[in-house]
């Protein structure tokens, strides 16, 4: 499960809150049963040595202190109801206190005795060994005597239900939780998934499908606002491609139409036989111009095409050593033609996915460009290695190299290092800004480094099409 | 042999209709598609050029309805686009040939030349241009009885040279013929090749048969052919 997706985080952030809310209601209310079981508890006992003090206490003139424990024996039987009942007078004299009680909850000897110091405290818990011990006392005066009823109860009775509501709260709060998360989860995933089938679609639509749309979402919430921008996106999108389309398409019939004328006529005056030398120098010095036109067009719509992000006319996986050696191999001459030595070290097995022939296009301009400056008796080496999961293709010649100055600017259109030598060379200063258009096109960089006078490396770097390991590719 | 040009710019159709008529062909021209369409629907031509941008009709409609009517007759395309998918869009609709603006006046006519040629004639397997002879079989090649050794690629450049004596082939032609369209813009290559197939054809003998046209290209044949 992807911890980082909306749905995750949202249930996670959700069974987080809700956990703290149903703790915190638990133990709260768990402190409020608490407190009334005890409160009444404590009322009733307090009730109930009220009634001692009112009846019984009252009538010591009369009955004399000897009654009282009789009395409470006979009314009240302490021990049988488990109860703790104790009479004291002012001077500390026990008039009356019950024995151990018939559960044995607690033990009445250890009770603190009653403290006639300091204010009465009427209603108080005593903590003795084997159980809490909730005390009411309420004090009486007799003919001058004060008198201090005390009545009692186990708390344990009211411990016993707190532990059957701890438990209730132990397995009642998970379980609740996890339906919650369950429910969540599920509604989160129900309201999410318009979103799934909106990316999903999403990253079907290239430039090849822009007519296409993302399916309209009629749900009337922030989702169906959502898919409509995105389809009005996709809107602007295509027509910005379109007309960059139709852009290119007149550029290119206003632009070749004429050439064509102009190559025509003067092509239909060269070839006519028996004229003066003279005017075919001219005629032919002409039609080079016408040429080099033609290629300063073809190539700068070449780099408009490649910049439009236009379609690539194929899109295979391919063996990059083997192309890079035939390429080398049909330029050999080239290279023999000024004694250059061009070396082709590629390792087996590197397959990389793109338009076969523009990448072609990049290794003939690459090489053209080595070979064009380097001088006699030179080399050109052409290596292709793996690095990292890349392809990695360089260029490497030991010729007139580039001033670092320049370095940033080789990739430029119409940029020349040295404007007179070029020209003679006669590049239109294009060749490399095609390879980089085409390298970015195919998801692949292009670095160039370079020591004057010692040569020049280009390096391509493109992600291999598969991780295929050398042994099995044959 | 009688042909249909559909082309609108008015210049250009002059152009490809004078060097067609230089080579004794017939033909008519139309400036807009729906002219062309009458026209090719009219008669029966032995080969159609269509420009693809045109008004009235577009080309493609005009290469649509020819093809409905008429499967026979070859069509060569011109067009300023070059787009691949377009070129293979058009091949679908039954276009024979593609020729991309600007192109060597050369190039139309040796596409020509090959459209009408297509069908029955069969191509010789021995090229003879002066006492220079091509065996296309064997790939061999011999000079007044004499071997020549050639690489793969002088071959193929001297094999296409012969295919047409005494014509001029452009660079562009013999880079797409012999190369492919990657070397485009790279036209020093030809002249390195020429330069060494020269070395072994011509220089050992006293008549030159690779000639050179400057600023269009090279031609193989004698003197005066």
């Amino acid at each position: 499960m992807n911890t980082r997706s909306l749905s995750f985080r949202l249930v996670t952030w959700y069974a987080g809150l809700l956990t703290i809310v149903f703790v915190t209601l638990g133990a709260l209310t768990f402190l409020l049963v608490r407190h009334n079981l005890e409160g009444n508890l404590l009322e009733t006992q307090n009730r109930r040595a009220q009634q001692i003090a009112d009846t019984l206490v009252a009538a010591v003139a009369r009955t004399g202190e000897g009654a009282v424990p009789y009395q409470i024996e006979d009314l009240y039987s302490p021990e049988a109801n488990d109860r703790f009942i104790r009479v004291t007078r002012d001077d500390g004299h026990l008039l009356y206190a019950s024995g151990t009680p018939k559960d044995h909850s607690f033990d009445p000897a250890v009770v603190a005795p009653a403290a006639w110091r300091g204010p009465v405290e009427f209603k108080r818990k005593e903590t003795i060994p084997g159980s809490d011990l909730l005390i009411a006392a309420v004090p009486h005066s007799v003919g001058g005597r004060r008198y201090l009823v005390e009545v009692g109860v186990s708390g344990s009775r009211v411990e016993e239900v707190l532990s059957e509501f701890l438990i209730m709260l132990a397995v009642g709060l998970p379980v609740a939780v996890f339906v919650a998360v369950a429910g969540g989860f599920m509604l989160v995933r129900r309201s999410l998934e318009p979103v799934d089938r909106l990316a999903r679609k999403a990253e079907d639509i290239t430039q090849h499908n822009l007519s296409d749309r993302l399916p309209e979402m009629r749900t009337g919430d922030e989702l169906e606002r959502l898919s409509t921008s995105l389809n009005l996106m996709i809107s602007r999108l295509e027509e910005a491609v379109q007309t960059s389309k139709r852009f290119l398409a007149d550029a290119s019939h206003e632009l070749r139409t004429p050439l064509t004328v102009l190559q025509g006529e003067l092509e239909s005056l060269a070839q006519r036989p028996q004229q003066p030398v003279e005017m075919a120098e001219r005629l032919g010095s002409l039609l080079e111009e016408t040429t080099r036109l033609s290629g300063i067009v073809e190539g700068l719509l070449a780099l408009s095409r490649l910049d439009a992000g236009e379609a690539q006319a194929e899109w295979v996986e391919f063996d990059l050593a083997e192309l890079a050696a035939t390429t080398a191999d049909q330029m050999c001459l080239l290279a023999e033609d000024k004694d250059i030595t061009v070396t082709c070290e590629a390792a087996r097995g590197i397959t990389v996915k793109g338009d076969r022939a523009r990448l072609k296009q990049v290794i003939v301009n690459l090489l053209d460009n080595a070979i064009k400056y380097t001088g006699r008796g030179g080399s050109v080496k052409l290596q292709i290695s793996r690095q990292n999961g890349d392809a990695v293709l360089d260029v490497v010649d030991n010729g007139v190299g580039i001033p670092a100055e320049s370095l940033p600017h080789v990739f430029k259109r119409f940029f020349r290092v040295d404007d007179s030598r070029s020209r003679e060379q006669g590049g239109a200063g294009l060749g490399l800004s095609i390879v980089k258009s085409i390298c970015t096109a195919h998801g692949a960089q292009v670095e160039v480094s370079s020591k004057p006078g010692e040569g020049s490396r280009f390096r391509i770097r493109q992600p291999l099409a598969a991780e295929t390991p050398a042994h099995s590719h044959s | 042999m009688r042909m249909l040009l559909v082309e609108d710019e008015k210049k250009l159709a002059d152009l490809i209709e004078r060097a067609l008529k230089a080579e004794r062909y017939a033909v008519d021209v139309a400036n807009d598609g729906l002219a062309g369409w009458e026209m090719a629907d009219s008669y029966d031509y032995d080969l159609v050029i269509l420009d693809l941008m045109l008004p009235g009709l577009s080309g493609t409609e005009v290469l649509r309805r020819i093809r409905g009517k008429n499967d026979q007759v070859p069509i060569l395309i011109l067009t300023a686009l070059d787009a691949t998918d377009e070129k293979v869009r058009n091949f679908e609709r039954g276009a024979d040939d593609y020729l991309t603006k600007p192109f060597a006046f050369a190039e139309l006519i040796v596409r020509v030349k090959s459209l009408l040629r297509r069908g029955p004639v069969t191509r010789s397997t021995v090229l003879r241009v002066g006492d220079l002879e091509i065996d296309r079989l064997s790939q061999q090649v011999r000079r007044a009885g004499k071997r020549i050794e050639l690489t793969a690629k002088e071959y193929g450049l001297l094999e296409y040279l012969a295919t047409n004596p005494g014509r001029v082939f452009s660079r562009t032609m013999i880079i797409e013929h012999v190369w492919d369209q990657s070397f485009e813009g790279l036209t020093n290559i030809v002249d390195v090749y020429v330069r060494h197939l020269r070395s072994k054809v011509d220089d050992p003998y006293p008549t030159k048969l690779i000639r050179t046209v400057r600023g269009v290209g090279y031609s193989l044949g004698e003197a005066g052919e």
